[in-house]
């Protein structure tokens, strides 16, 4: 009834109250009026109350310097008034404002009380975003049941086993016994193969009903513990583009699944499957063309269903590679192919193109290879598939980008030696290749050849470069609230461009993708375990944010735009966004530090 | 007396009807502020239960005559309800629910006399001070509640408007920096807006 009630009940976390901790929280509950200017807590005290915003806004200062900005819905002086610590802020109010002040008391006793509501915040005070975004998207994602269902669930019976020694005909006997399509082949409880109605036509031609299951099965098996989402199950199967996987219990097989059983559950997403299948068979370039262009819609429809980033961009990369594989074998003699390899640069060579696809490639040449006329037909083929041209021309139909490895070696070099403004962009674009077709070794000579040219100078151009822009506090400053933040300029490429200058540093530029590198980094020793995994988290977050934001367009036929406006997001959003950019903020502080970018280049 | 150290009573009736001499108090909605801080969790909401029943108006407030015949009649709560209000009485068009209020106490034996605060008649003041006169319509609660940018989440329920009325206050003494008690109330005097086409 009363309308601060209302208020709360429309707002993340305290939409999960019941009603009974709804009107504990209204019955222990103050409204206040601050005028601009004035104060309403000080540093070093201890805060007697929650505040959450009304109206207005709230800057928290340390010192003279301005922290954090917070506004309607959102929430301050938590910490402080649940740990009864002294603040490390002062509060100000910069407009007239006016603050909800909920007792800390009424509201410790909910958040003890309220599971869900104590997660909200306690994830975000140990930043673990991802379980933190999950439980803004509970609802959403147990729609989706892709995420959320385990695979086990998708088991219906008991695993049916035979022996490699087996005869065909004793195994098609068990097959049969039981009604299914397929028996494992195990090794003591070990599976050493599968043995499907698919493999009899290779029995039916070369053996008899009297061979070895253990020459005709298929192998290795392709195994997912029962506790692994569907979502997984489906990668994998198009990772492996096999149609049974193995469910293990840790040890022991539990059960076969089909791709089928998997699509089922995957609804619309199956249709990207579906889509990769048709990838594979296409036999021209209209074709591919149209498998290009479904599989954006498709993808879309998946990232606003609330899939993930890292999960989406791995299933895109293998669609991705597929078409540019398919197009270089078009326009390549099959025999070439050991003596050059095609490169993905950039965020392709990074793995994380999802929407926002364009060519960024380059080609090492061995002896021999694809002349430049090659390269260009393969640009202009994928040009027509619906990839369009890297607009700065990193591409390997561009003479600069089409090298023998010795050229490539002594770019790098003269890169490294002169860190150039260009040379730094030549870098930062360069440090990031991946393989897609060919003979990979030559790229690994290659990076074995930068890893010795490496010069500090260089590293220090580039965490320099990487801590260039630093996000602007409280995300939309005080006056720019109306223009909107771009995502990638203060969110994804500092973290992007920063892990690099690490990975470059610890000579480890095998690992292209963004997320692998900061766990390698974070394995090695390199990295602090807290500071990886808020690094994580923060990227994460950060890439999910901007790939719902270009879902949306794509759905509505906009352009995609990396700006994202405040009143676009929820406050959860808001919450964790500006969270992630302190994250951002201090690996920038950090960088700078540890390359010695402080003491001026 | 500085405002900061005032105290008021935000307060908001249903009633069977206009009429002072004829109509009952149905229900009353109280919101205690010390200074400008709206102590929500003093929240206070009451049927009463009305010597008579106009069934019209009942069915406006969406009030049902079960839970009225349930409900105390004036003279058991008059004791706390006194108690419940100290200070200075606000609310919109606070004149008529205060006529309706010293009715019922006087019914009951008690002598009931407190300051007003009509938050409309602190708006005309104010639109006085700043050259802006505003008309019959502007004043209402309503109104006052849009260009005060506070959602209207549940109008016409009593604690609901009583609520309203106490943030649109704070917000008309905020920003207008107004400090002292008598100095509002004197002004007031001079401003009489308040006919029953505000009521509702």
């Amino acid at each position: 009834m009363i309308p601060p009630k209302e208020f709360l009940r429309r707002i993340k976390p305290f939409s999960f109250l019941r009603e009974e901790h709804l009107n504990a929280l209204t019955g222990s509950l103050d409204v206040a009026m601050y005028g601009a200017g004035e104060v309403l807590f000080s540093k070093d005290e201890v805060c007697p109350f929650v505040f959450l915003v009304f109206s207005g806004l709230v800057g928290l200062y340390d010192g003279d310097e301005l922290v954090d900005l917070v506004s309607k819905g959102e929430i301050f002086g938590l910490l402080s008034a649940l740990h009864r610590t002294p603040s490390y802020y002062e509060a100000r109010a910069l407009e007239d404002t006016i603050c909800y002040l909920i007792d800390a008391e009424a509201f410790e006793k909910v958040y003890q009380a309220h599971s869900a509501f104590a997660s909200f915040f306690s994830t975000f005070i140990e930043r673990r975003f991802r379980s933190f975004a999950r439980l803004a998207r509970q609802e959403e994602s147990m729609q989706d049941g892709a995420t959320t269902v385990l695979v086990e669930s998708l088991v219906g019976k008991a695993p049916v086993t035979c022996a490699p020694g087996n005869s065909v005909r004793e195994a098609v006997s068990i097959m049969d016994a039981h009604g299914v399509g397929s028996v494992v082949v195990v090794e003591g409880e070990k599976p050493v193969g599968i043995l499907t109605n698919r493999d009899m036509r290779r029995v039916l031609v070369h053996g008899s009903p009297e061979s070895f299951v253990k020459d005709f099965m298929s192998t290795p098996v392709i195994t997912l513990d029962r506790q692994a989402s569907v979502l997984e199950a489906y990668t994998t199967l198009l990772r492996t583009g096999i149609d049974h996987l193995v469910v293990m219990d840790r040890d022991r097989v539990y059960g076969v699944v089909t791709s089928k059983d998997v699509l089922a559950q995957m609804e619309p997403s199956s249709s990207i499957l579906a889509i990769y299948r048709k990838v594979l068979k296409a036999v021209d370039l209209d074709e591919l063309k149209s498998a290009f262009h479904a599989i954006r819609v498709a993808v879309s429809e998946m990232a606003l269903k609330g899939v993930h980033f890292y999960q989406l961009s791995q299933m895109i990369t293998s669609v991705y590679d597929t078409v540019v594989i398919r197009v270089l074998q078009k326009h390549t003699d099959p025999h070439e192919a050991k003596n050059f390899v095609w490169i993905h640069t950039g965020s392709s060579g990074r793995k994380e193109q999802i929407l926002t696809t364009d060519q960024d490639s380059a080609i090492i040449c061995g002896t021999a290879g694809p002349c430049l006329d090659a390269a260009e037909a393969v640009t202009h083929s994928l040009e027509s598939v619906g990839i369009p041209r890297c607009p700065a021309n990193y591409m390997a139909s561009n003479p600069r980008w089409h090298l023998s490895f010795d050229q490539w070696k002594e770019n790098f070099r003269q890169w490294f030696l002169e860190p150039t403004p260009d040379h730094v962009r030549y870098l930062t674009v360069f440090l990031d290749m991946r393989a897609v077709y060919g003979n990979g070794q030559l790229l690994g000579r290659l990076l074995n050849a930068i890893h010795e040219s490496v010069t500090n100078q260089a590293v220090r151009f580039l965490a320099y470069d990487a801590a260039l822009h630093e996000p602007p506090i409280g995300i939309f400053g005080i006056k720019h609230r109306d223009r909107g933040l771009d995502l990638k300029k203060y969110g994804i490429y500092p973290i992007a461009n920063g892990i690099r200058v690490m990975i470059l540093a610890n000579r480890m530029l095998s690992v292209t993708n963004t997320r692998e590198r900061i766990e390698a980094l974070r394995d090695a020793g390199a990295l602090g375990k807290d500071t990886a995994g808020d690094l994580l988290e923060a990227y994460a977050f950060l890439q999910d944010l901007r790939l719902r934001q270009q879902a949306r367009a794509v759905k509505q036929g906009r352009s995609e735009a990396n700006l994202i406006m405040a009143d676009q997001l929820d406050k959860m959003d808001l919450l964790v966004l500006k969270e992630s950019l302190k994250v951002v903020a201090s690996f920038q502080k950090n960088l700078k530090a540890r390359y010695g970018v402080d003491r001026g280049l | 007396m500085l405002l900061s150290e005032a105290s008021f009573v935000s307060v908001d009736l249903e009633t069977t009807g206009l009429d002072v001499r004829r109509d009952d108090i149905i229900a009353i909605a109280l919101v205690p502020m010390d200074g400008l801080k709206i102590r929500v969790r003093h929240a206070y909401y009451t049927l009463v239960k009305p010597r008579k029943y106009r069934l019209q108006t009942m069915k406006y407030h969406g009030i049902d005559l079960e839970s009225l015949q349930e409900a105390p009649p004036f003279e058991e709560i008059a004791q706390d309800l006194l108690a419940r209000c100290q200070g200075i009485l606000l609310g919109h068009c606070v004149h008529i629910d205060y006529q309706f209020l010293r009715r019922a106490f006087k019914a009951a034996g008690i002598r009931f006399e407190r300051d007003l605060v009509d938050i409309a008649e602190v708006e005309k003041w104010i639109g006085q001070k700043t050259s802006h006169r505003p008309n019959c319509d502007e004043l209402s609660l309503d109104a006052l509640i849009r260009r005060y940018g506070l959602k209207e989440h549940y109008r016409h329920h009593a604690l609901a408007d009583a609520f309203f009325a106490a943030q649109i206050f704070q917000i008309q003494m905020t920003r207008h920096g107004i400090p002292d008690v008598h100095h509002l109330l004197n002004q007031l005097r001079n401003q009489k807006v308040c006919d029953t086409p505000f009521l509702f």
